[in-house]
């Protein structure tokens, strides 16, 4: 009995002693060393880098439905423009794009500001491990290539939302550039344009990088091209836009839509003849109401809220040609009786740009850059530099595409307006919703005209709403590019632990 | 129902009990009081060994049966020695004298991998037996413990089911680490059991025995036993209780139909911010037109609907004994409570089996089984969101009913619904379920092996396996984003761990020097492994995983911990005045990067009993005197693995295809968290009645693990990094006294208060950490933890009614040498606002007795911290969202009305641009008084109890959250303090309100 009573505390004492392997790696995550070592591991961080861009990812401490990098950039964008009108006002920070009670508090900005930079960080690790492996075979390029327009667009987008226009003050503190991983964590904001001389300089790189295309759902020479038109027009660099626009439009691999297929252009967006970038959203990325972006602009009664729809103002900008096939983006809400139905007073016309994909009334894969931009572009930059018949042409060759071959300019500039004008409604029309109005204004040095009924009016009732007249006497009827709120603060979160950023005014 | 159980309960009890009954012959005496010689009525005498037994009467007699020629007579009673006395057959006038137990000096006291008699105590020890705590039902002791122990804060942040209180122990110590105390149940770490079957509570305050627990116990360390066999004799104990719960709301009164009527009228105030033409009045005109008068009639409480008084079970059955060989205590719990928000509950049914065998003299084993298992229904937290913010002029229910289908906003035809959203969170909730389920077991073995009469083998071992399932599933009948798909997802979740401590523990004595104490190794091994899936396109009824059609996902993945240990004590005594406690860990974790996986944390600690001193002795005030001291050094490594690693997570997929997404930072410095500690104490007993004990202490812990806020643009949110110190410093009193001692009336005080001061020092840099909702808070040399960070509301400008904040104006130095007021909220600076942390927090507990009647009343007081409440952000909008129904406003508050209005202190609707922004404005004092528990019993005469083979009968009413006294708006002041997911410490929002509870308790000891 005792020997075994020792034999037993002998051993529990050996198997509680000896020496455990206290080495423990994660189940669902990589080291960053090992996974910049392998292929795969490059092409995964290049891939969440790309799922960045569409993902709910953890921010204080909680997946919030609300934060999604592109949600985000359309809310930032567009509802600050003349194109979409609120129906009601809300404590959701989507409401101080439409009031301009921006702070730098703000949850959306946070969000936005915290997930660019999280991608930006994603490729130049990559970028590092590339550049350190010596590796330069076409696969390898189109990797690298890929990175580089990753950082280029997302610092574009960056620099356009907390920058002011490169027009209006190419010196003014742009955004923090990270092109690298060993600058400081505390560094102040570059330049305006030194934050268009980095986009550049990667868009151009990765334009040369990016021999292997792996398909619209990714970024291709073609897309850095294009956004190397887009930053050049920005910079009023006409020339260069010109070159650039004209390069994606002679590739061939791209054809307008038509008429015909133009309707189903963003609910199919990835087999779209026009589309050159777009983000892909798969079924398992359909987010329904609380996470997509659709849901605040849509709704079919449960899928959305459908706070926001598309103003009067675009709508009469539209109104001369009811038989413009982008007309089918807009969809009014009917009641029984075919009238429309209006929210708090304001009429409930959604936007369907965002929905479909599969006949999901959530779902698209949204279409970062696509041809019809680069005429526009190219149109733009031609008019500018005085060539208005070839910018007419451009022009054209969007509206015959449009249900409007009977409307086409025809290389004449209408009486009282002009090409640029012409050139700027065109692309208003042809681009809405996606981003692109409010910096087509503002950095065209123009006033923006929000003279209609909506909630953006400070105090404004629902009885105060009458749809025959134009409101008047409330504040943020119009805005002028010199506003400073024509950009958004940058946020809480960057000004309280990097002392070297300072906020705009 | 309650009554039919208890009725089949107590007979099946009786008819076993009866067939035990037995006589022979008669032995009568009485029971007095050793000090004055007064009989002692209450008394329970009993003979041990065997059944028998009654309570002396109101004259002191007693008069009990025994069987054979001899027999010894136990005397026991509360506050009393208990005394045991060999009689003889028919013995009579038996005169038993019982001495007061007020020191409880040679009391064992359980204090981790030993024990120790109170006397030799050389640090700071609470001890709470379960006669304090049983005054409280509840689901986790934590609740129970609230304002009992000196320098512990218990905080009961949500009144959900099943939820557990938040427990810290002098002040935060920790960060991002771990900040609850260790729990260590029958000596081994962690594990699960009962509040039932609860014999005390331990709580180790001090390093001096704390340190033995290493790198777990920066957070203090609880020590959990469970019960054991007293007597010989088989004894049974029943608990019945069975009450109600109601919600507690605190002061979030909303407004009910009419109020808000009124209120909205502000809304059409004639202003313009920038009008000429301006009137400031009312336009009722408009008003009428959008909100018809006969909006007052409707009058739809939404929190009164969804919050509805809750039934709570308790049921408690255990017995126990001793035999030459084997001890034994089995006791059977069943908990079950009902939700006060519709759809929620919780029940549990607990199992233990604890019995220690003895072999031989040399020999014991112990087994100790734990099995429970537990289900219940969650909620979803938009559901209480609505339920609290839609408007009274909504009606949650159809013609029939039924809580009403809605799905559209206001503006289709066919619809009047004012609220923001169109949800009715009734409907919701009735056609979703949010439902958990766990299983648990631990089993628990040790040896006890005695090699020499001063060297024993004690080994004690614990695998321990639960599995739980939660699973949230909403119909497709469900309004809402999952209409006419429906949606479930399931996760699965299974832990399983073995821990292991062989130690040899040794003991000598050589004339007035004792020496004893213990070496040996520890082992922990846990793992955690999760698998889940989800999907949509359910179809009505069904609630599986398999029938989903669509969007189906699946998750899984695991965690695994490895600490390893090193551990030793010696512990010395000199003539039982003179004690010294030395000891050293050493810690090796799966946590750190291979160059700081390894830490030691030594303690030394020393208490000199002076009262045992011969000039103390027989002295007539100071009945006991002792000073202690102590150092030591505790860690921290609990705060998951790898986080010393750069990793990218693989959770993601783009396209189809695997995605990696940065996800952590690397810091391969990453190491221990280091907390010395230094206490002095000192516990007073006067006059046999009072004990006192005060404790001072610094605790330096070094090194804070923490998430340090890194720029956003950097692509991560914080860093893991050791960054600075925090000291705590405190002082911590606790009194307990007999006031009022009588032979019928008793009345005791019991006092606990705890200052606790902290100061940030050592960071390189100031830390601003903004979380949800931007509601920062700053960690700053010289600064406190949790102090908010934020604009100064200054309330309404009288002219615009804009709301107005204070602006700072700096020199060049950076110092503030002026202050402005603006009304733009980008300008306005954020400064250091107050902490979330408590200045001084306590217990006042009395109890009175009465001849059988006994009464307690227990409160806490909590004061000085800062709760953001951030509820009235949505609650007290100034129209922000018009479509929330709003908090009735406080007394004195008042919406701007127009120019020159100087009363107003609410911004005016039409001019409150960013008012609602994190300030200063929803901060608000976070100290309370609450009554926490008032509890009446009376314990039926013992002669009644006999009559039906009972020992002894109590039966009692208890109240709890009876009242909170507080100046803070909102729910109630109790709110999150641990930092991490969700929450900022101090920020209160939408949460599951406190309960109010009201119980019934039978007590039968037979």
């Amino acid at each position: 009995m005792k020997k075994k009573i020792f034999t037993f505390i002998t051993l529990m004492v050996v198997a509680a002693s000896s020496c455990k392997n206290l080495d423990v790696s994660p189940s669902d995550a990589i080291s960053t060393n090992t996974l910049v070592t392998t292929t795969s591991g490059l092409t995964n961080a290049l891939n969440g880098a790309y799922a960045l861009l569409k993902d709910h990812i953890e921010f204080n401490g909680t997946v919030d439905a609300n934060n999604m990098y592109l949600r985000q950039f359309y809310h930032l964008s567009d509802f600050a423009s003349d194109d979409i009108v609120c129906g009601q006002v809300t404590t959701d920070p989507l409401f101080y794009s439409f009031s301009l009670g921006h702070s730098p508090a703000q949850a959306n900005t946070r969000y936005y500001w915290y997930i660019s930079y999280k991608i930006i960080t994603g490729v130049n690790t990559v970028i590092a491990a590339v550049e350190k492996s010596g590796k330069t075979d076409a696969a390898t390029n189109q990797l690298l290539g890929e990175c580089y327009f990753l950082r280029a667009f997302c610092h574009f987008n960056l620099v356009r939302l907390f920058g002011k226009p490169y027009s209006v003050d190419p010196n003014s503190a742009g955004v923090v550039l990270r092109t690298n991983l060993t600058d400081p964590a505390k560094k102040a904001r570059s330049t305006v344009s030194e934050v268009y001389a980095s986009v550049i300089a990667d868009a151009e790189k990765a334009a040369g990088l990016m021999t292997e295309p792996r398909g619209v759902q990714y970024a291709s020479q073609a897309a850095a091209w294009a956004l190397l038109a887009r930053v050049n027009i920005y910079k009023e660099n006409n020339a260069k836009a010109i070159e650039y626009a004209t390069k994606v439009i002679n590739t061939g691999k791209y054809t307008l839509t038509t008429a015909d297929t133009y309707p189903a252009l963003f609910a199919n967006a990835t087999t779209g003849s026009e589309t050159i970038f777009c983000v892909a959203f798969t079924q398992i990325d359909d987010y329904g109401k609380f996470g997509s972006i659709a849901s605040m602009i849509y709704s079919d009664g449960n899928s959305g809220w459908g706070e926001e729809y598309a103003s009067s103002s675009l709508r009469s900008a539209m109104s001369a040609h009811p038989e413009d096939v982008r007309w089918s983006y807009i969809v009014p809400s009917k009641d029984a009786n075919g009238a429309i139905v209006k929210r708090n007073g304001i009429e409930v016309y959604y936007i369907s740009k965002f929905s479909f994909q599969g006949g999901l009334p959530n779902l698209s894969s949204p279409i970062m850059f696509r041809l019809a931009e680069m005429y526009l572009i190219r149109a733009e930059a031609e008019a500018k530099t005085g060539n208005n018949t070839a910018a007419l042409d451009d022009v054209d060759m969007i509206r015959k595409n449009r249900g409007l071959e009977g409307f086409l300019y025809k290389k004449v500039v209408p009486a009282n307006t002009t090409a640029l004008d012409v050139v700027l409604l065109e692309k208003r029309i042809e681009m809405a919703f996606e981003g692109h109005r409010t910096y087509d204004v503002f950095r065209n040095k123009k006033t923006l005209n929000k003279a209609y009924w909506g909630y953006h009016l400070a105090g404004l009732k629902e009885t105060d709403v009458d749809l025959s007249k134009t409101p008047t006497g409330y504040p943020n009827l119009t805005v002028p590019y010199t506003s400073p709120r024509t950009i958004y603060y940058i946020p809480i979160d960057e000004v309280l632990s990097n002392p070297a950023v300072t906020q705009n005014p | 129902m309650i009554n039919k159980i208890l009725l089949i309960c107590c007979c099946c009890l009786l008819g076993y009990l009866n067939g035990f009954a037995q006589t022979t012959t008669t032995v009568t005496g009485t029971v007095v009081s050793a000090a004055d010689k007064q009989p002692l009525p209450g008394v329970v005498v009993s003979v041990k060994g065997t059944q028998g037994g009654a309570a002396t009467k109101a004259d002191g007699s007693f008069s009990v049966s025994i069987t054979g020629s001899k027999a010894i007579l136990q005397a026991r009673f509360i506050g009393y020695q208990t005394k045991e006395v060999e009689v003889t057959a028919d013995e009579k006038n038996v005169t038993i004298s019982l001495v007061e137990d007020v020191t409880q000096l040679n009391d064992v006291v359980v204090v981790g991998y030993s024990s120790k008699k109170q006397s030799e105590l050389t640090s700071a020890v609470t001890v709470v037996s379960a006669d304090k705590l049983k005054d409280v039902t509840a689901n986790s002791v934590g609740t129970m413990l609230q304002g009992k122990v000196a320098g512990l804060q218990v905080v009961n942040s949500s009144g959900a089911p099943g939820s557990v209180a938040e427990i810290r122990l002098r002040g935060v110590s920790s960060v991002n680490a771990n900040q609850s105390p260790l729990f260590v149940v029958d000596g081994i770490i962690g594990g699960n059991y009962d509040p039932n079957d609860v014999e005390s509570i331990t709580v180790l305050k001090d390093a001096g025995t704390t340190a033995l627990y290493g790198s777990q116990a920066n957070a203090g360390v609880i020590i959990v036993t469970t019960k054991s066999a007293k007597q010989g004799e088989t004894k049974f104990e029943a608990k019945v209780s069975t009450g109600f719960r109601t919600a507690d709301f605190g002061k979030m009164n909303l407004m009910n139909s009419s109020e808000l009527y009124d209120y909205q009228k502000g809304f059409y105030r004639d202003y313009i911010v920038g009008a000429t033409d301006n009137t400031y009045k009312i336009d009722l005109v408009k008003f009428y037109a959008e909100r018809p008068l006969s909006l007052r009639d409707q009058n739809y409480n939404w929190s009164k609907e969804s919050f509805k008084s809750a039934p709570v079970y308790n049921f408690y059955l255990s017995a126990s004994g001793k035999t030459e060989k084997n001890d034994y205590y089995v006791g059977a719990s069943y908990y079950k409570e009902k939700g006060t928000f519709v759809n929620t509950n919780f029940e549990r049914v607990n199992l233990r089996g604890n019995s220690t065998y003895h072999f031989s003299k040399k020999l014991d084993v112990t087994n100790n089984i734990n099995l429970s298992a537990s289900q219940g229904k969650s909620y979803d937290y938009m559901d209480m969101y609505y339920s609290f913010l839609n408007m009274p002029w909504d009606n949650p229910y159809d013609a029939s009913g039924n809580p009403v289908y809605i799905d559209k906003p206001k503006i289709d035809a066919g619809y009047t619904w004012w609220s923001r959203d169109p949800i009715n969170p009734l409907n919701t909730v009735q056609n979703s379920d949010h439902t958990y389920k766990g299983f648990d077991v631990n089993y628990d073995l040790g040896i006890n092996y005695r090699i020499t009469d001063w060297l024993t083998f004690a080994s004690t071992n614990r695998v321990s396996a639960s599995f739980n399932k939660s699973s949230n599933y909403v119909s497709p009948i469900a309004a809402g984003t999952y209409h006419g798909t429906g949606y479930i997802d399931e996760l699965n979740t299974l832990n399983y761990g073995v821990i292991s401590n062989q130690l040899f523990k040794f003991d000598f004595k050589f004339g007035d020097h004792t020496l004893n104490g213990f070496a040996g190794g520890a082992f922990e091994s846990s793992r955690i492994e999760y698998s889940g899936g989800s999907g949509k396109g359910l179809p009505e009824g069904l609630k599986v995983l398999n029938v989903v059609s669509n969007n189906q996902t699946v998750n899984g993945y695991n965690n695994k911990y490895i600490l390893q240990s090193l551990l030793s004590q010696v512990n010395y005594g000199y003539k039982g005045k003179y004690f010294v406690t030395g000891s050293y860990r050493y810690d090796g974790s799966s946590n750190f990067s291979p160059s700081n996986k390894y830490g030691g944390f030594p303690s030394i600690s020393a208490s000199w009993l002076a009262s045992n001193e011969e000039f103390l002795a027989n002295n007539s005030i100071i009945s006991n005197l002792r000073l202690r001291g102590s150092y030591g050094v505790t860690g921290t490594q609990d705060i998951g693995a790898s986080r010393y690693q750069g990793l990218y997570s693989l959770t993601t997929q783009y396209n189809s295809l695997v995605g990696a997404v940065p996800y952590q930072l690397e810091s391969p410095n990453l190491t221990w968290e280091s907390k010395r500690q230094i206490n002095a104490g000192i516990d007073i007993g006067l006059f046999k009645r009072v004990n006192l004990t005060v404790d001072l202490y610094r605790n330096d812990t070094k090194d804070l693990l923490l998430r340090v806020s890194q720029p956003l643009s950097v692509g991560f949110e914080t860093k893991w990094e050791n960054a600075g110190t925090v000291i705590n410093k405190g002082i911590e009193v606790g009194i307990n006294s007999t006031n009022i001692k009588t032979r019928d009336f008793e009345w005791m005080t019991d006092f606990t208060i705890n200052f606790n001061n902290n100061k940030l020092s050592g960071f390189p840099s100031d830390i601003i950490k903004t979380g949800s909702w931007s509601i920062s808070q700053i960690y700053r040399n010289g600064g406190n933890l949790f102090e908010f960070y934020m604009p100064k509301w200054l309330g309404v400008d009288a002219q615009t009614g804009a709301p107005v904040w204070e602006k700072l104006i700096y020199n060049n130095e950076g110092k503030a040498v002026a202050s402005e007021k603006t009304s733009d909220y980008a300008q306005a600076t954020n400064q250091e606002v107050g902490s979330a942390l408590p200045k001084y927090q306590g217990g006042f507990n009395n109890s009175f007795r009465y001849k059988n009647f006994n009464l307690r009343v227990s409160t806490y007081f909590n004061y000085g911290n800062k709760v953001f409440s951030n509820n009235l952000r949505f609650m007290m909008n100034d129209g922000h969202e018009p479509d929330y129904n709003q908090i009735r406003m406080p007394d004195g508050a008042k919406v701007w009305s127009g120019p020159g209005d100087t009363q107003a202190t609410e911004p005016s609707p039409q001019n409150s641009a960013n008012s609602t922004e994190t300030s200063t404005r929803y901060l608000k004092d976070g100290s309370y008084f609450t009554i926490r528990n008032i509890a009446f019993s009376y314990t039926l005469p013992t002669a009644w109890a006999n009559k039906i083979s009972m020992k002894g009968i109590s039966v009692g009413v208890t109240a709890d959250n009876v009242a909170t006294f507080s100046n803070f708006l909102g729910q109630d002041p109790q709110t999150t303090i641990t930092p991490g997911s969700f929450a900022t410490p101090g920020v209160s929002d939408f949460k599951y309100p406190n309960n109010r509870q009201y119980l019934l308790t039978v007590n039968f000891n037979f």
